[in-house]
């Protein structure tokens, strides 16, 4: 029985394999670990034993527990494929070759050797998830020579970060449901999206509590089911709701004064710009009744503490970023970041990235310029623009044309939106190398694809969960299936193959990060670099000493900390501190190191002390910030430095009326499970769901075959009449609609991303992916 | 029933079990006897296999009853009410439960020990649901027992559990009809993919009813109607179940909001009863008389 925590849902959950004769025969809740229970310190202690963990247990969601259904899927790939069709276009048969091991790796190095040779390494695009072994593929790409290293975020949530990273200068603050007494979300389906496993227990207890739960969305979600009250609103308009509340709230004096005189900056300029912004305004936009606008504010005002969070709803169109400022602006104003019941800054200790020294024979090639135009995104995000990199291949655009891409567990395919041109682009490339368990749309396309491993099947350190330092350990519980390598040993193997040498001259993928010696076995040399990270980071123990905690899991001591903005920089971080400005002037950012040499954010001198405060450009919490003024975004306009409210751009019109909108649920993630038969036996499919006036309208009846058009493709769906859905909005769940995959997800459901274009958001480089308007009409 | 032969493939899957018990490749492979590997597995904490193993000669007592048609082993009559409280206001309708049953107890394509409702019990303005998850509610009076043709299906008299006796089963599906709550289903031999595609998954036998039975060639329960246990097989051999242990049911171990209660009513500290006689709950379909061993909080 052996500790891990769940990858394969892409949520950290901790989870126990029971393993027989070598078979994976029960997964169970790992007890021991706060994801599975709680983002408090306090709750999460309340009752915990060493021996049995916490006082209630831990849970697992659906998908977890269906990882043993993911893991022994006939379907997923054994042997390394080489394409032997030259013919990429979309649908066509690869013809696969079946290749050895030896001969996969040593055909990809060649490729990468070729082009590294030619000084054009910076034409190899890296891309992968965005929690599983990464630093190890970033390490690639610096020692390699390419600037070309990008992952997922950028098509989840990197609007929302962006938001709230302008208004309280941390990328994810965590919600503290469970000691809240209001709750608004806009756009979020915590309970059934469960991005954490911790969410429908926090949720539910906080409602338990007396909390008032409320959810703004075009689509009642299994959330605003659970809600005490369901806000249906025109997709994209959160910004203009978010605006009227908060202009409620200033207009009567409703607002944390003492919070926001000592904590903020640019208030009178937020409310001079909220004086018309009136719930009257608001209804018009977003068809919210004002009077259910001035309660909603009053209720958020006068219900402490309260705590407003967003996501994906409003944050993947075109309008995100500056409506998610409006919505984060509301912690602000009732003033409780990092207070109990409120939005967290999460203290993110866990395993810390050993960087090595850039080689020089990379230098040259490293400063090239990203392919993705990242720096043209003001407000962009280090995982980079998928869509601008598919649109650059596809119109051979950019600063110059790349030649190879790796792409480790992304289905680009379905996941970008705007699936003929993803298609077109990769077809471009030369050489294109996916790594996954299942031959996905995107596996479709390439020329070599190697087969993948389940979590189950190899090591991670997951960590960053919860609101204080935790770290937990997926390990391997079986061998690969197949004997192939894990994802890292790939990535080794090929450092190897191509004799990649840090600065030092030291053979990185060769040598163990702990001994400093050659490690042959390529699994040994990962434990090691596993092992560096977790002694160079918080929990200064060994991948062993790891191991052997209760549940694999490491607890930082300190547990939750509250109102962190408000301490001191301790003198021992002081000493070697480095700051921008005078250290004695007001307002001086402090660095743990010249900013030039990567220096992290530790504080702001303040009221003439060195505190912690807020990392924006003021210390502060911005209701208007500044510094936006000087960005811009990809398309050249300035930046809004006010949380302005825009309609998004593409909107509904008489050819195509209604707003397509997508969200996830508890049962799928993303477009990874669809294949799964224990998944698919509670979830087949993602009907259209259609409100009842709309739908009599165009005479569709429930379970009706409908088309759905836009001007850039058609699909067809089930129509599921429903209440739950806005008026003027139609809406599925993503993930279905594959085309590949495997013999149970093919054919199933319906694929969104081919209605919309491919497009990113101009100011944070956010996939696009509920930017759509269709028609629907009977088959 | 347990007959020889079945009990012959307990021994040999403990013995597999034990072949492989090296968890560590790295560790010398050992043959240990089941006795050991029992305490080897109560020791790394795998309680509930270690459990399983042990109830296999529980279980075979209470087949043995079975075949005497008395139902019960003489000693154990109303020894426990196993039961639950599921408090709705905590189920998100996630389906974890669902698929952890599957998990458990290995079930085929179309048979669910338990299920997650999701329309509402009450017309709503706006279609809002109501989640509700839905196990086998174990009767007091279950009418599904009353017309079984040859008595294959039972509540067992020592805690109440109503079971089916999978080698006297003839498939005639009265009881599915019979049932008020469509808790029954029947076993029609599909396969997921990863068992008939002969995967290393395929060769696990279900734990069910600490049976151990292995899936395939028209063998019972194929053919047979199947129905929720209360995940019986993780009982000790005085009948009990132990949460800190993890011998629980599968749907309320994984429960995501931790709605699903569930313990012994003839146990006044238990959770269960103190729920009972501390919070409002109602029974499905009480005008039936099937007195239901499932409350739900609303």
């Amino acid at each position: 029985m052996d500790p891990d925590v769940l990858q394969h849902v892409r949520r950290a959950v901790g989870v126990l394999a029971h393993v027989v004769d070598g078979v994976v025969e029960k997964i169970e809740p790992n007890h021991w670990n706060p994801n599975n229970y709680s983002n408090i310190s306090t709750d999460f202690f309340n009752g915990y034993t060493e021996e049995l963990g916490a006082l209630e247990g831990g849970v697992i969601c659906p998908k977890g527990n269906a990882a043993i259904s993911q893991l022994y899927d006939p379907d997923r790939i054994q042997k390394p494929l080489k394409r032997t069709n030259p013919d990429k276009s979309s649908g066509a048969d690869p013809q696969w070759e079946e290749i050895s091991w030896d001969q996969a790796l040593d055909e990809i190095a060649e490729k990468l050797q070729v082009l590294r040779d030619a000084k054009e390494a910076h034409k190899l695009l890296w891309i992968s998830e965005d929690h599983s072994f990464t630093h190890i593929q970033q390490d690639f790409c610096e020692l390699y020579g390419t600037p070309n290293y990008s992952n997922h975020s950028n098509i989840c949530d990197v609007a929302r970060k962006a938001s709230f990273k302008a208004v309280m200068g941390d990328e994810r603050p965590l919600a503290d449901f469970l000691q809240s007494k209001y709750i608004l979300l806009f756009g979020w389906n915590p309970t059934s999206a469960i991005k954490w496993v911790y969410l429908p227990r926090i949720i539910t207890r906080a409602v338990e509590a007396g909390a008032r739960l409320v959810v703004v969305d075009p689509y009642m979600s299994d959330t605003a089911a659970k809600a005490h009250e369901w806000v249906s609103i025109r997709p994209a308009t959160d910004g203009a709701l978010a605006l009227a509340m908060a202009h409620v709230i200033v207009r009567d004096e409703l607002y944390n004064k003492k919070f926001v005189d000592r904590w903020s900056v640019g208030f009178d300029e937020y409310a001079d710009y909220l004086a018309d912004k009136t719930p009257e305004w608001a209804e018009e936009i977003t068809s919210v009744p004002a009077v259910t606008i001035e309660r909603l504010a009053l209720e958020l005002a006068t219900n402490q503490p309260a705590l407003v969070d967003t996501w994906s709803g409003p944050g993947q169109h075109s309008n995100s970023v500056q409506g998610g400022r409006a919505i984060v602006l509301l912690n602000a104003l009732v003033g409780t970041f990092d207070q109990p019941g409120g939005m967290m800054i999460p203290t993110k200790k866990g395993n810390s990235h050993v960087h090595l020294s850039e080689p020089a024979d990379a230098e040259e090639t490293l400063s090239e310029p990203r392919f993705d135009e990242l720096d043209k995104y003001g407000l962009g995000h280090s995982s980079g623009v998928y869509a601008q990199t598919m649109i650059n291949l596809a119109e051979g655009k950019g600063p110059y044309q790349p030649k190879m891409m790796m792409c480790v567990f992304q289905n680009l395919v379905m996941s970008i939106p705007g699936r003929s041109t993803v298609e077109k682009a990769l077809a471009e490339l030369e050489t294109l190398v996916v790594i996954d368990t299942m031959l996905s749309e995107t596996a479709m396309l390439a020329d070599y694809v190697l087969p993948g491993t389940t979590y189950l099947e190899r090591y991670d350190l997951n960590t960053h969960w919860v609101t204080w330092p935790v770290l937990g350990l997926r390990q391997p519980v079986v061998k690969p299936l197949f004997g192939q390598p894990a994802e890292y040993e790939v990535v080794a193997a090929l450092g190897r193959r191509l004799g990649l040498k840090d600065g030092d001259g030291v053979e990185s993928f060769l040598v163990g990060a702990v001994s400093g010696e050659p490690v042959e076995d390529l699994t040994a040399w990962y434990e090691e670099m596993l092992s560096a990270e977790l002694l160079a980071g918080e929990p200064k123990i060994s991948l062993d000493e790891l191991k052997a905690l209760p549940g694999a899991v490491w607890i930082g001591e300190s547990g939750t900390a509250y109102e962190k903005y408000a301490g001191e920089v301790s003198a021992e971080k002081l000493a070697t501190a480095w700051y921008d400005g005078a250290p004695d002037e007001e307002g001086s950012a402090i660095y743990d190191k010249p900013k030039e040499e990567g220096g992290a954010r530790i504080g702001t001198v303040l009221y003439g002390k060195p505190l912690r405060g807020f990392y924006t450009s003021s210390g502060k919490v911005e209701f208007m910030s500044a510094g936006l003024a000087d960005k811009t975004g990809y398309d050249g306009t300035s930046i809004d430095p006010l949380p302005v409210y825009a309609p998004r751009n593409w909107q509904p019109d008489s050819d195509y009326p209604l707003y397509l909108i997508n969200w996830k649920e508890a049962n799928h993630t993303h477009t990874r499970t669809q294949n799964n038969a224990w998944l698919l036996e509670i979830k087949p499919d993602n009907p259209l769901v259609i409100h009842p006036d709309t739908a009599d309208r165009l005479g569709i009846e429930n379970n009706d075959e409908v088309v759905v058009e836009s001007p850039y493709g058609a699909v067809e769906a089930r129509a599921k009449v429903s209440k739950r859905m806005h008026p003027e909005v139609v809406g599925l769940q993503h993930g279905f609609g594959h085309t590949a995959l495997g013999e149970q997800a093919k054919g199933r459901g319906t694929a969104d991303g081919e209605l919309r274009p491919t497009i990113a958001d101009a100011l944070s480089g956010q996939s696009l992916h509920k930017e759509t308007c269709v028609k629907v009409r009977r088959k | 029933m347990t007959s020889d032969g079945d009990h012959s493939l307990l021994e040999a899957r403990a013995s597999e079990t034990s072949a492989a018990l090296a968890l560590d490749d790295a560790a010398p492979r050992v043959e240990l006897s089941r006795r050991q590997l029992i305490d080897h597995l109560a020791k790394v904490g795998a309680g509930a296999l270690a459990t399983a193993l042990l109830a296999g000669g529980a279980i075979e007592a209470a087949a043995a009853a079975t075949r005497t048609g008395t139902g019960s082993a003489p000693s154990t009559k109303n020894k426990y009410r196993y039961g639950m409280v599921i408090d709705t206001r905590r189920c998100v309708g996630c389906r974890a439960c669902v698929v952890a049953c599957k998990a458990e107890n290995k079930t085929p394509p179309g048979v669910y020990y338990t299920v997650v409702l999701e329309e509402g019990l009450m017309e709503q303005p706006d279609d809002r649901p109501l989640f509700m998850t839905k196990p086998c509610f174990h009767c007091e009076h279950p009418p599904c027992t009353d017309v079984c043709p040859v008595s294959a299906t039972f509540k067992r008299e020592q805690d109440g559990i109503v079971v089916v006796d999978y080698d006297r089963c003839i498939g005639c599906r009265y009881c599915i009809v019979a049932c008020p709550y469509g808790a029954r289903y029947f076993d029609f031999g599909d396969d997921y993919p990863a068992v008939a595609e002969d995967t290393p998954w395929a060769g696990v036998p279900s734990p069910e009813l600490g049976q151990y039975r292995e899936r395939g060639n028209d063998k019972s329960p194929i053919g047979n109607v199947r129905k929720c246990t209360f995940c019986l097989h993780l009982q000790d051999e005085d009948g009990r179940y132990d949460k800190d242990a993890g011998r629980w049911p599968a749907c309320a171990k994984t429960c995501t909001g931790h709605a699903i209660h569930f313990g012994d009513f003839n146990d006044r500290g238990s959770e269960v009863s103190r729920l009972l006689r501390e919070r409002q709950v109602i029974r499905l379909k009480e005008d039936l008389g099937t007195e239901p061993n499932v409350y739900y909080m609303l």
